[in-house]
């Protein structure tokens, strides 16, 4: 057997794809060539590391977040409200506290401008970010800049008073109920918060002192994107609170204390 | 094992089962749409974690891939199992994800014609840890990243990995065959492999083989 027909086959043998016949060649050659018996024990070791791999769950936070998308959705809120007439029950969503929905459609808002930010901060190097009312690069339409900056600011900080109000109201409510809020959670909240609007003021800093930062631009965009995440993370636990679901918002806390 | 079984082999229970769970998605109930999302939520993050390297693009990933999937939910026939063509669309939204991205930055998103004999590489690793074929996968043009990702990771065959990416099974064997030669080269280079690009990990972490125990 020549090297290249070892080639051929060994993929074919990693598959389990492979005859008796076809196999003692493969390991006939093997056993006489180094290379090639070096590329069949690492390809091996590949392809059972692989099937190895940790799995990880997503963040609770997707979910709180994909509720509110869903619940935006006009198809979804029609079929629900005729589910709901039909059963006589309230619509899934007439739990919520009407300051904890605005605050959630304001994510989604907010999530949309994230999104443009993005795109723009993934655009072309030297592209001037808050110096000037417009950036230079190639794209027109990637030139949003501070205006969107200032847009998105703006939108967090409103986003941001109405969890104040909301988280306000939660603590007095489970404070006066039998499952009080864990007092670390709403500590590490409140911690977190207060890091990542320092790290906003600060990359906000050094794009006035640095326009055309790339390091700048993403820090302050994944500034923002940590922010959001940490309020999207708080609707996640409350509604968990409110459903009464004890394990689902310690699973959620854990994830606020390492935000 | 999470693939599509030709019909007559599915059981019906399952079949049905699905079924149900669809329509019930489709008539406004957030609670079985809440079921479908746990049930194959773990499996799709970790496919768009694994395709674009990072945590919070995976999070953005995840939630776009199901906010398609009730969007396009009325046209899933059941000829497939739904875990089939729920990886089916997964697969689509991180490729469109990456593509746009690769255009934007104007990017050759695959060379897939280089020769890779691995012919210059002396000797064997003395083994293969996880974090560094993580590593080496993110390295991979994604055409075959994305067939290492479903046939090596998740277990799909050949012929699945081939519907699921719209391409032959022939292309698939040799996708994902040039993405085993590409992560050996990688994993024999010197140069210190904290120099390059690295999965930030999220929380949780289940093996893919006890997940797939659990099927």
């Amino acid at each position: 057997m020549t090297c290249d027909r070892f080639h051929e086959l060994v993929r074919d043998w990693l598959d389990g794809d492979i005859d008796a016949t076809s196999r003692a060649a493969l390991e006939a050659h093997a056993a006489t060539c180094d290379a090639c018996r070096a590329v069949m024990t690492d390809l091996r070791n590949i392809h059972q590391t692989a099937s190895t791999l940790e799995r990880h769950a997503p963040p609770p936070r997707v979910w709180a977040r994909l509720e509110q998308q869903l619940a935006a959705e006009p198809r979804f809120r029609e079929a629900a409200a005729r589910r709901a007439d039909s059963r006589t029950r309230p619509s899934p969503w007439s739990w919520r506290s009407p300051i904890l929905a605005l605050a959630a459609g304001l994510l989604i808002m907010i999530g949309g401008s994230l999104y443009l930010l993005h795109r723009w901060t993934q655009g072309p190097v030297n592209t001037p970010f808050v110096a000037g009312g417009n950036p230079t690069g190639n794209n027109p339409s990637n030139a949003p800049g501070p205006a969107l900056v200032e847009s998105i600011d703006s939108e967090l900080q409103q986003a941001a008073a109405h969890y104040e109000k909301a988280i306000a109201g939660l603590e007095q409510v489970a404070n006066a109920s039998d499952s009080p809020l864990d007092p670390d959670v709403m500590a590490a909240l409140h911690r977190n918060l207060g890091v990542i609007d320092k790290a906003i003021t600060e990359s906000r800093a050094a794009l006035v002192s640095q326009p055309t930062s790339r390091v700048a631009q993403q820090s302050l965009f994944d500034a923002f994107r940590r922010k959001v995440a940490l309020l999207q993370d708080t609707i996640a636990l409350m509604n968990e609170l409110r459903k009464g679901d004890q394990a689902g918002a310690a699973r959620v806390a854990s994830g606020l204390n390492k935000s | 094992m999470y693939v599509e079984a030709p019909s007559n082999l599915m059981a019906d229970d399952s079949r049905l089962a699905e079924t149900e769970l669809v329509e019930r998605c489709l008539n406004g109930d957030l609670g079985a749409f809440e079921d479908l999302y746990r049930q194959h939520s773990t499996r799709l993050y970790n496919l768009a974690f694994r395709m674009v390297g990072n945590a919070a693009d995976a999070e953005d990933l995840l939630q776009d891939i199901f906010l398609t999937v009730y969007r396009k939910l009325e046209s899933f026939r059941g000829a497939s199992a739904l875990g089939t063509w729920l990886y089916r669309l997964g697969m689509n939204v991180c490729l469109d994800r990456l593509r746009s991205k690769a255009a934007r930055q104007d990017q050759a998103t695959d060379t897939l014609d280089e020769r890779l004999s691995g012919a210059q590489i002396s000797g064997s690793l003395a083994g293969v840890s996880r974090i560094d074929l993580e590593r080496a996968i993110a390295s991979l043009p994604e055409g075959s990243r994305a067939a290492f990702l479903l046939h090596d990771v998740e277990g799909f065959d050949h012929t699945e990995v081939g519907q699921l990416l719209g391409v032959a099974e022939g292309t698939s064997k040799s996708q994902v065959h040039k993405a085993r030669l590409r992560i050996r080269e990688y994993l024999h280079q010197p140069a210190p492999k904290e120099a390059r690009p690295t999965l930030v990990k999220p929380a949780a972490p289940a093996t893919t083989a006890a997940a797939k125990q659990q099927k």
